[in-house]
């Protein structure tokens, strides 16, 4: 009903509050539940934002768009043609055929997946929650070594051949720049240090769901690799991360090897790469995959709702430390399931990299201030 | 004419390609320094500000690139370029550096 034809879907939407009512209200006693979590989610990150600082800035944001049920996904490919003109010429939109493109064609797909997966397993309405279009800019520059987010856009580079491949060539990587506008959007982390490499890890995070969902693999099933396919033959590695394994990607005469740590006492101080952001990013990775690979059956279902919410959770701040985004997952674990497997699950996997989230301290740091912030300062709102 | 050129960021952080390299146009081709040369004077980059390209605050996975040049009269000038770098002959001037990297690597 709520996210095409997939029916085995719909139950998991956090779709416009009068949707999930409606099946908490007729759906199976499976399907209330969910949606009746759903519904107990939403409210409390709503209460939360719009009793924090900047109400009125928070609650502009609340206000829901169209009370849409249908897909709004909107897919523009550019070519750049091997330049740096962005935007390039359109190559595909939404809709259209293959072109035979491969490049044009993967990105097209990658979108979809990335969009799908935000849309019909967490009712996330694209980047912005309110279906801003999704554009990708395929062959940028002359052998170009990278794909980026700039704020608005996702850049792809063909590769230079020698090193890496096309880097379309990789849904996760796709889905891991189209992450990046989502955390741009929903939270304040800044790319610098822990919050940085917490956002890097977001981006990662969401990237391997997409192919895993895409793939229809289950926890066990996934490689939880990060650029599979892209470093080409003559490179000595598998791909750019291992969120099970951090640090094992790749070890290589010209690449050098993976630097990546998988726990907290082998954390990089670094300034160089905004203080480490790609590298620290494997401790949070590990802990994602430890949970996701506990909670078993199919990631999205209840790592990435518990990793989503954390992100929409308005105590996570700028500079948010890995133990404050660890103690955060712990409280959304509770939030959704109640105190029980979950919550000690995503307890146990920060604690197997190295990070101790506290039963007390857990959530309690932030949140007092920010609670009681509009009672002593008092918001003129216009009614 | 002394280039450094240090990469930074992208995808993914690789130790090998972090390193920075130092270019002595003096050791290269004659075509391949006379193209250097070209693009660092046609790019005006002694009049370059210290930071192009780029977004300071959105966006996310960019390379940055810093390039440092020192000219046989012994001005020197650095220039952080942060995907991605619209000026022409600045983009161009960083293919023929990337170039020139990896000629040196190829064996």
């Amino acid at each position: 009903m709520c996210c095409n034809s997939r029916i085995w879907h719909s139950h998991h939407c956090i779709l416009p509050p009068y949707v999930s009512r409606q099946i908490a209200q007729n759906g199976s006693p499976q399907q209330r539940a969910k949606a009746l979590r759903t519904l107990s989610i939403d409210n409390t990150l709503r209460a939360i934002r719009l009793s924090s600082s900047g109400a009125p800035q928070a609650a502009k944001r609340l206000i829901p768009g169209p009370m849409v049920v249908e897909s709004q996904k909107l897919r523009t490919i550019y070519n750049v043609n091997n330049s740096e003109a962005l935007p390039g010429m359109e190559a595909r939109s939404e809709g259209k055929d293959d072109t035979g493109d491969a490049a044009v064609d993967e990105a097209y797909v990658g979108l979809g997946a990335t969009y799908d997966l935000y849309w019909e397993v967490f009712g996330r309405n694209s980047i912005d929650g309110n279906g801003m279009p999704l554009n990708g800019h395929v062959h940028y520059g002359s052998g170009y070594d990278n794909a980026f987010w700039d704020g608005e856009r996702m850049v792809f580079g063909d590769g230079d051949g020698d090193l890496f491949n096309r880097f379309t060539i990789s849904v996760d990587v796709i889905g891991h720049e189209l992450a990046h506008g989502v955390t741009e959007h929903e939270g304040p982390l800044a790319y610098f240090l822990q919050a940085g490499a917490l956002n890097e890890s977001l981006s990662d995070c969401f990237g391997s769901l997409v192919k895993q969902r895409l793939l229809n693999q289950t926890v066990d099933q996934a490689d939880w690799l990060i650029g599979a396919g892209l470093l080409t033959d003559k490179v000595q590695g598998k791909a750019l991360r291992s969120m099970k394994d951090p640090g094992t990607a790749f070890d290589d005469p010209v690449l050098g090897k993976d630097p990546q740590p998988a726990n907290m006492k082998d954390f990089v101080n670094t300034w160089e790469d905004n203080g480490g952001v790609h590298i620290n990013s494997g401790i949070p990775n590990k802990a994602f995959c430890i949970a996701a690979t506990n909670l078993k059956g199919y990631a999205w279902e209840k790592a990435g709702l518990i990793w989503l919410e954390t992100l929409r959770d308005s105590r996570l701040k700028a500079n948010a430390s890995f133990l404050s985004f660890a103690r955060l997952t712990v409280t959304a674990a509770v939030r959704l399931y109640g105190s029980g497997d979950e919550e000690q699950i995503v307890r146990d996997a920060w604690g197997q990299v190295g990070i101790k989230v506290s039963k007390e301290r857990a959530g309690a740091p932030v949140w007092t201030p920010q609670v009681q912030k509009p009672a002593t300062q008092p918001v003129q709102r216009k009614h | 004419m002394r280039i450094e050129f240090k990469r930074e960021g992208g995808l993914a952080f690789f130790p090998g390609l972090a390193r920075p390299r130092t270019v002595d146009l003096a050791a290269l081709p004659p075509a391949t320094a006379e193209a250097l040369k070209r693009e660092v004077r046609e790019a005006r980059f002694f009049e370059q500000p210290t930071t192009v390209g780029g977004s300071p605050t959105m966006g996310a996975d960019r390379t940055r690139y810093t390039v440092t040049i020192e000219d046989d009269g012994g001005r020197r000038h650095s220039v952080q370029l942060v995907e991605p770098v619209k000026e022409p002959h600045l983009r161009s001037l960083l293919e023929l550096l990337q170039k020139a990297e990896r000629e040196h690597r190829a064996p």
